[in-house]
């Protein structure tokens, strides 16, 4: 038989160049995951000599070869060219081999590592990126200028906003894309605007996505990354940290399983390989199947109370009685959050007591009741009680941390939150090296606010309670909105139900009779005028790529933004730790940072606000509105000025080790902070709650009126009409979703642009189990169609007057729930390390979006998608190519320990 | 999508998908020749390996299915171990009369950790690795399933003349390494 011949899809060269020793040097961060690895970035002018392989013939100061665990390789992947002041630079991105924190001795994850990929070069895949703005004409997108496109933008607004009101203007924008764009824009939205109509990338209102924590107290990103290698035991529900903050894995995770013997148990329907390692180390899988974690959270209380196992002495200090959970503490009874979500004491419990007695009175957390509804062994919910807290031999306590990501909380959003956070206050995490409670993250923290949000103008009062904040896929699809400014995110495939979401956008900005059919900048302007006055939409699109469908079918002006490494930014990761990212190379084209486009929108709006001269500006004024946050940085500002610099130059020094925030001025020092709730803390300046820093709530305890936690109850009832609706039924399966290692987001910098990750995942994939997949004739490499023709969509919002009318059947009932069809196509993955009965698919893939089968009905109490859960039926089409040949995509298991 | 062009000092073969997807050649049995290309993304290519040794590696007669035989290539410096092996099923690359003889280099494209221990028979893969879990396909021309690398497994080019096998060229860039073919300092 001949040899099959196959050549590797990407075959990367077999030398690269060495930066100089007198390359110019940068420090940055990954633009990706939470962890935000450090980098540098070197750069020296192409054609100039290279450097050599001694070390003070580099840049890194290295002897190469490197050895094994030796950082600063410089590899294929990281290594580009780019223009910067118009001429050309060979550019080297490397993970920094000298970190002293986050990635210490640098370590990286794939996507980081291949980011050097992401710069644009017009010769690479990333010559695509938008260059100039775009007006829709006779359906195509026509180059023009800044001036035209935004003075039609401007024009189109200022009408909207008089004729319909401020609350028919929106703003859909990403949350994390460096504190000076995402406070541009929101000052330009809500501090100017004033609209409601304004939600992030990932909820369709701007409300928090672990609602459970909010009310019981605890801060979203309270722990240090050391803690994960302190801990004795750590329970990770709904994530791999391999796959999607890997270098959290490689350096903290692992330093807890080698030297401190850390055990972990992981809650997650899939395995993958920090799973499967973590197995072999002593670890658990708890296999729930998607939507169960409350009742396995509730029944694994329940074993620790039973057993006397909680920390009683931590309860009695930290734990709010009756008065105190309905104090007000200057702010009333009425503005404790529960009540502001609902009424009649539904989740309010009067102190540890009052909740002991209700967990241990409901049905599902009786452990074989809850096993049952998990599809798990009921033996692992007495494991993890007893790995959690049963006091080690010599009677010290276990130092148990918990942490969560979307598994958990895009799924049973309340609840789950609430179960897994009233786990912690019984455990006493919160604060304490090792003994902290904390989400993961997902992507970095960049998030500013430029204004309050008018919760006032929101419709959506809802009776004895207080009013609800805007829907922004509701209002659109119920022709309340006229202008959507989209910037940075592809919203449809982000939202649920996303087939009946962009039918609407084909109603409104489609089918409206008025199209522009000229360049004439005047009869553009009346005929979009037109089309809001007749009830239409007008969508304005800034980003870096056009995307598919929102810029390219739908945006009637298309603006190019500067992205990472274009402009110097600032952003905090996952333990709050902020960095400078520098700017190293020019931004393609006409391409301007958001935070400049929105100050030209504003000023031609005629807002006052938006004369920044630079990025440095508006970080400037971001300062003073993190007083008081989690990531309060305001210190940098002031000692800035202090000495005389600008506060990007002042972070800059600090390279890729930052300072970790929230800040505090101890005369001209800056004290950092490691851990939120840290109680047992000792340096906080005297110069506490004056001057340019605030004493911070969180700082020393937790955020409520008194400082202590909430237990909350968390009944099963509140789900259970919802969870019976989205049981597979027939032949269907649960279809969950998740991010998958190699690729960021939705891909546009990976799979669609990079061809060594292309190589890998050239296409959406779905895993199911072979048992799944033997009932239905699917083998690994098949084309496979996933459908659903009852993906439930909630059309208007709920009064809910009477009890039961605001939960699922309720709805049902009275008409608010339509049945949309949603499908997607992917090659079959057959794996045993997906659970039977569940399948698994990228969470956000531009063309096959795991979104079109997801549930549009928020979470009553939160208003959050329930993201994690679908059902479909799966069926095979036909052989894909990736089956056999040996070029692109592989089938191999992804849990080998 | 955008091919890369070999000009002005840009680096790299970046293939055409087109040209390398299903890419099967009409070679005589028993020989894996450098795919024939249209364009001077082939001649490049051609030029990389052909500065390449030839060195006898081993015989196809004596490969057990499953057992690595461990190797050092292109020279005996650091980061040259190298692993060949029968896979018992066809492979990208694979060359003998069931297509599934193999080779690469053994160091973790991640961080360098040796891996030369690390075959996985059930799995034809090669990890995870001790430093961090990245696990290579080696029926996939080494590339990562599930994992850190930012390059997949350099794959050491073979040749079969009779029994004799010969490695004769590299694809990528031996971690630690900042040219295959030179070793020191």
């Amino acid at each position: 038989m001949a040899a099959k011949h196959s050549t590797p899809f990407y075959q990367p060269p077999d030398k690269v160049p060495l930066p100089p020793a007198n390359a110019e040097t940068f420090t940055t961060c990954c633009d990706y995951c939470v962890v935000a690895c450090g980098f540098k970035v070197f750069r020296w002018p192409a054609g100039s000599p290279d450097g050599g392989p001694k070390k003070n013939q580099n840049a890194l100061k290295r002897d190469y070869p490197l050895g094994p665990l030796a950082a600063g390789w410089v590899g294929p992947n990281q290594y580009t060219q780019a223009f910067f002041n118009g001429k050309l630079y060979n550019i080297a991105v490397v993970a920094d081999p000298d970190a002293k924190v986050v990635n210490v001795g640098g370590t990286h994850s794939i996507r980081g590592g291949c980011i050097a990929q992401k710069v644009y070069n017009p010769q690479k895949p990333t010559q695509d990126r938008l260059l100039h703005p775009m007006v829709r004409v006779n359906d195509i997108l026509m180059p023009v200028t800044w001036d035209f496109a935004l003075d039609i933008a401007a024009e189109v607004s200022k009408h909207v906003i008089a004729q319909h009101g401020e609350e028919a203007w929106a703003l859909k924008y990403y949350s994390y894309q460096f504190f000076e764009n995402t406070y541009a824009l929101s000052k330009l939205a809500l501090k100017s605007i004033g609209t409601p109509a304004i939600a992030e990338h990932d909820h369709p209102s701007k409300v928090d996505a672990a609602p459970g924590w909010t009310d019981i107290g605890y801060d979203i990103f309270s722990a240090a990354y050391e803690d994960f290698a302190l801990a004795d035991c750590i329970l990770v529900s709904g994530t791999d940290p391999f796959e999607t903050k890997s270098n959290l894995w490689e350096y903290w995770f692992l330093k807890g399983i080698r030297e401190n013997k850390t055990k972990l148990i992981m809650v997650n329907p899939r395995k993958t390989s920090g799973l499967a390692y973590a197995e072999k180390h002593g670890g658990l899988h708890i296999d729930v199947v998607p939507g169960s974690d409350t009742p396995v959270h509730m029944a694994i209380a329940r074993v620790i109370l039973e057993n006397g196992w909680e920390d009683k002495e931590f309860i009695k200090n930290w734990v709010n009685n009756f008065w105190e959970t309905d104090s007000g503490f200057g702010r009333g009874t009425r503005n404790t959050p529960w009540q502001w979500r609902t009424i009649w004491g539904m989740f309010q419990v009067n102190g540890f007591d009052d909740w002991k007695k209700w967990l241990l009175a409901q049905e599902e957390s009786r452990p074989e009741v809850a096993a049952k509804i998990a599809a798990i062994d009921p033996k692992k919910i007495y494991q993890a009680a007893e790995m959690m807290a049963k006091p080690k031999p010599n009677g010290e306590r276990v130092k148990t941390t918990i942490c969560m990501e979307k598994g958990n909380y895009w799924s049973n959003n309340y609840l789950n939150t609430a179960s897994i956070g009233n786990l912690g206050v019984i455990l006493g995490c919160g604060g304490k090296p090792g003994q902290v409670i904390t989400r993961l993250g997902g992507h970095q923290r960049g998030g500013s606010t430029g204004g309050p949000y008018p919760g006032m103008k929101s419709p959506y009062k809802v009776p004895g309670r207080r009013r609800l904040e805007l829907d922004v896929d509701r209002w659109l699809e119920s022709g309340h909105m006229h202008f959507a400014y989209v910037v940075g995110t592809t919203w449809i495939q982000s939202m649920a139900g996303s087939s009946a979401l962009e039918d609407a956008f084909k109603r409104y900005v489609k089918l409206n009779p008025h199209q522009v059919r000229t360049l004439n900048k005047q009869a553009i302007i009346a005929t979009l005028k037109k089309r809001v006055d007749g009830g239409g939409l007008v969508v304005v699109n800034q980003d870096i790529y056009l995307r598919n469908p929102i810029g390219n079918q739908y945006a009637d002006i298309v603006l190019p933004a500067a992205t990472w490494g274009e402009e110097d930014f600032v952003r905090a990761n996952g333990e709050r730790r902020m960095r400078l990212y520098s700017k190293f190379y020019d931004a393609p084209g006409e391409a301007l940072p958001d935070w400049k486009i929105v100050a030209m929108l504003g000023q031609k709006m005629g807002f006052e606000g938006y004369d920044w001269k630079d990025a440095n500006e508006v970080f400037e004024e971001t300062c003073r509105f993190s007083r008081g946050s989690r990531k309060d940085y305001n210190a940098i500002r002031v000692i800035a000025r202090r000495k005389g610099m600008r506060a990007h130059d002042f972070l800059r020094a600090y390279g890729t080790t930052g300072l970790q925030a929230p800040l505090l001025i101890d005369g001209d020092a800056i004290i950092e902070t490691k851990r939120l709730h840290d109680y047992n803390r000792k340096d906080i300046p005297e110069t506490g709650p004056e001057g340019a820093t605030m004493h911070n709530k969180r700082l020393l305890a937790f955020n409520t009126q008194t400082g202590k936690l909430n237990l909350l109850k968390t009944p099963w009832k509140y789900w259970s009409d919802f969870y019976a609706f989205m049981q597979p039924k027939g032949d269907e399966l649960w279809v969950t979703n998740g991010r998958i290692n190699e690729i960021w987001e939705s891909g546009f910098d990976d799979y669609a642009r990079r061809p060594y990750t292309q190589q890998r995942w050239p296409v959406n994939f779905v895993e199911i189990h072979p048992e799944d997949a033997r009932a239905r004739g699917i083998e690994s490499g098949d084309w496979v169609v996933v459908e659903s023709d009852r993906v439930p969509v909630q059309t208007d919002l709920n009064l809910g007057v009477k009890d039961g009318e605001m939960w699922f059947d309720g709805l049902m009932k009275r008409g608010h729930i339509k049945l949309a069809s949603g499908q997607f196509s992917a090659v079959a993955i057959v794996t045993p390390a997906i659970k039977k009965g569940v399948a698994f698919t990228n969470f956000l893939h531009e063309n096959s979006p795991a979104n079109a089968i997801t549930p549009r009905v928020p979470d009553p109490i939160s208003q959050n998608y329930r993201f994690k859960l679908a059902h479909a039926t799966i069926m095979k089409i036909g052989e894909s190519g990736y089956k056999r040949s040996f070029a692109q995509m592989s089938f191999k298991r992804r849990d080998i320990a | 999508m955008a091919t890369c062009k070999n000009d002005s000092g840009f680096q790299g073969a970046c293939m055409t998908r087109r040209a390398f997807l299903f890419r099967s050649g009409a070679a005589a049995v028993g020989t894996v020749a450098l795919p024939s290309l249209a364009g001077f993304e082939g001649k490049a290519l051609a030029a990389q390996v052909a500065r390449y040794p030839r060195m006898k590696i081993g015989k196809l007669s004596q490969l057990v299915k499953d057992k690595p035989v461990l190797f050092n290539y292109p020279d005996k410096g650091a980061g040259s171990q190298s692993l060949l092996v029968k896979l018992g099923v066809p492979a990208g690359g694979g060359i003998g009369p069931e297509g599934d003889v193999v080779a690469f280099n053994s160091q973790c494209t991640h961080m360098g950790a040796p891996m030369g221990g690390n075959y996985q028979p059930a799995h034809q893969a090669l990890g995870p690795c001790a430093f961090h879990q990245t696990t290579f396909d080696l029926t996939r021309h080494g590339m990562v399933i599930a994992g850190h690398a930012t390059e997949s497994l350099p794959q050491v080019l073979l040749e079969l003349k009779g029994d004799d096998i010969y490695a004769a060229g590299m694809l990528g860039l031996i971690y630690g390494r900042y040219d295959n073919l030179k070793t020191k300092a």
